[in-house]
This record gives C-alpha cells, structure tokens and sequence, in this order.
C-alpha cells in the first residue's frame, strides 16, 4: 500500500491526507481512496464475519458510509485509513449483532473467494492456512480483530488503538496475548 | 530518563520489523525480543505470509464502484460553510442575475405602462 503514515516524531502523517482533501471537493476524486482500500477493508470484513457475501455486503455499507462522511474527516491525529477502518468495524459489529442468534462459519470451512486466488498454491497451502484461520477463529473477537487489523492490513497499533477505541499499549498486550495463543494452539511456543 | 521498552513494546516494535518485510532473525533483533520470545516472532513472519488479503470479487468491485459514483453529493449546507469563497461567488453571481431580471420587468413594465398612457390619452 503506498500511502502507509509514517511516524514523525509521535505524529502519524497520513499518506492519504492528499487524497483525502481532494475527495472532499470533488466526489470523483474519492475513486482513488475507493481502488486503495477495497481488498483491504475486504479482507478485514472477509476474516471477521467469514463469509463471501457478508463480506461484501459490510465492504459497499463501509464505502457508502465514508463517501458520505469524508466532509468530517479531520486531520487530527486519527488517520484517514483508521478513520476507514473504524467505520468497517463498526458496520462489522452491526452485522455481527445481526446474526448474533446465528453459528457463524467457522474460519476454516469458509470457502476462498472465487477470484485472484490460484487454484495450485491454494492446494499447496491450504493445510497450513486452515490450521491457521483455525487457531484464529478460536481467539476472542478482540484478539482476532487486533491480529486481522495488524497482519492481513498492516494496521500499526495505535491506528488499531483509533479503530477499536482502545489505547496503543492496551493493543500491544492484546496483540502479546493473541500471539502466545495462537502459538500455543499451533504448538509453536517452544523455544528454539 | 527514558524508562526501558516492556515486553510488550519490544514485540511490538518486531512486529512492525516483520511487516515491513525483514526476517525473523532481524525483526527480533531490531526489537530486542528476548530468547524465549523468539517463536512469538516466527510466528508473525508466518501470519504475515499466510494471513493475505482476499482480493474482492471484480464485479463486486465494478457495481460498488458504479455505486459509488453514483452517489447524491452530500450535505449542501455543509459543502458551502467549507468553501465561503465559492458561496461568495455563487452569492454574487445570484444576486447579479437577481438585479438583472428585476430591472429587466421594471424596464417591461414601465414601456407597457407608457403605451397604455399614450392610448388612454390618444
């Protein structure tokens, strides 16, 4: 992703901040935020609900919701792909509230999306990444929500800490505890 | 005096190390992990290589962003309170037309009065 914030010191300067701008004066100029950030607030909505078509569903409300907000979105400290974030976590909480009487799929059966993934090296990993979204699936939500938002996004801790309202240090110890957790259940937590 | 990075903060500041595509080895030094951490950071390398993104469908990708584009522009009130140069503009421009269209049907107005007064006094 190219418009990663990098630290300045202890602000984030958001590469976005450019784009954003122009989206605020001109609606077309939001296709641009639209192409950087659809795979992955897909793929967030994807791990987290586990399926397809819910995915989808919470990825158009999460666009449609920011389009119509961009005018409020304020450079102050937050970043423009937290802000982003924050608003797909919560249209994921409603979704989830939703379905909340529901067995959600669990990770390791839900079928891969039916694009960009090659049907060769999805054999050959396949193993080892069901065992994976299995040992994720087992985790709490907040744990699994801080590891999705780290490792499939790339999220740093404090744009976690804007999207789950929580503070920088309270995710770097739910990003510890998920660690060892899933090294536990994958039977990785001896030293070598 | 800078108090020394907790466990926590060391494993963090490997994370970003891993996520911005260095090994195992060199993200647990750059962090400063202690020994019995070190299968914490393996296993962040392979989240980071296994835990991809799936692509969203492209013609999901196509109707949303037809959708998107599509979209009624929002708030008008809110558009103006942003840009008061534009809105002093449009508000020129208005008022302009304004004065130009009353002074036309006052123009009108009075020339059918005028005609009307030469008739009733012809």
């Amino acid at each position: 992703m190219s418009a990663n914030p990098s630290s300045e010191g202890t602000r984030l300067v958001d590469g976005d901040l450019e784009d954003v701008r122009a989206a605020q004066v001109d609606r077309a100029a939001f296709g641009i935020l639209y192409r950087r950030y659809l795979d992955p607030v897909y793929g967030y909505c994807f791990y987290l609900l586990g399926d397809h078509h819910d995915a989808e569903d919470a990825t158009e409300r999460t666009f449609l919701a920011a389009l119509g907000a961009i005018d409020r979105f304020r450079d102050e400290g937050a970043t423009f792909r937290s802000w982003l974030f924050r608003i797909a976590h919560n249209q994921l909480a409603n979704a989830l509230r939703t379905r909340s009487r529901q067995r959600t799929d669990p990770l390791d059966l839900v079928r891969e999306p039916a694009t960009g993934f090659d049907p060769a090296r999805l054999a050959t990993l396949a193993d080892d990444t069901r065992r994976l979204r299995a040992a994720l699936g087992t985790l709490s939500e907040d744990r699994r929500q801080v590891v999705v938002l780290r490792f499939v996004d790339g999220l740093t801790a404090r744009e976690i800490g804007v999207v789950l309202r929580r503070s920088e240090g309270a995710v770097r110890v739910l990003q510890h505890r998920a660690l060892r957790d899933l090294a536990t259940l994958l039977g990785t937590s001896r030293s070598d | 005096m800078s108090k020394a990075p907790s466990a926590v903060e060391r494993l963090d500041r490997a994370v970003d190390s891993i996520l911005d595509g260095h090994s195992p080895r060199i993200a647990a030094a750059d962090g400063g992990v202690d020994a019995h951490e070190r299968p914490l950071i393996e296993l962040a390398s392979h989240l980071r290589m296994r835990l991809v993104a799936p692509p969203a469908a492209a013609r999901f990708e196509a109707r949303l962003g037809m959708r998107l584009a599509a979209e009624p522009a929002g708030d008008p009130l809110a558009w103006a309170l942003r840009h008061p140069g534009r809105l002093i503009v449009t508000g020129a421009v208005g008022s302009a037309v304004g004065v130009g269209v009353t002074a036309y049907a006052v123009w009108r107005n009075s020339r059918r009065a005028s005609g009307a007064h030469r008739l009733l006094h012809r």
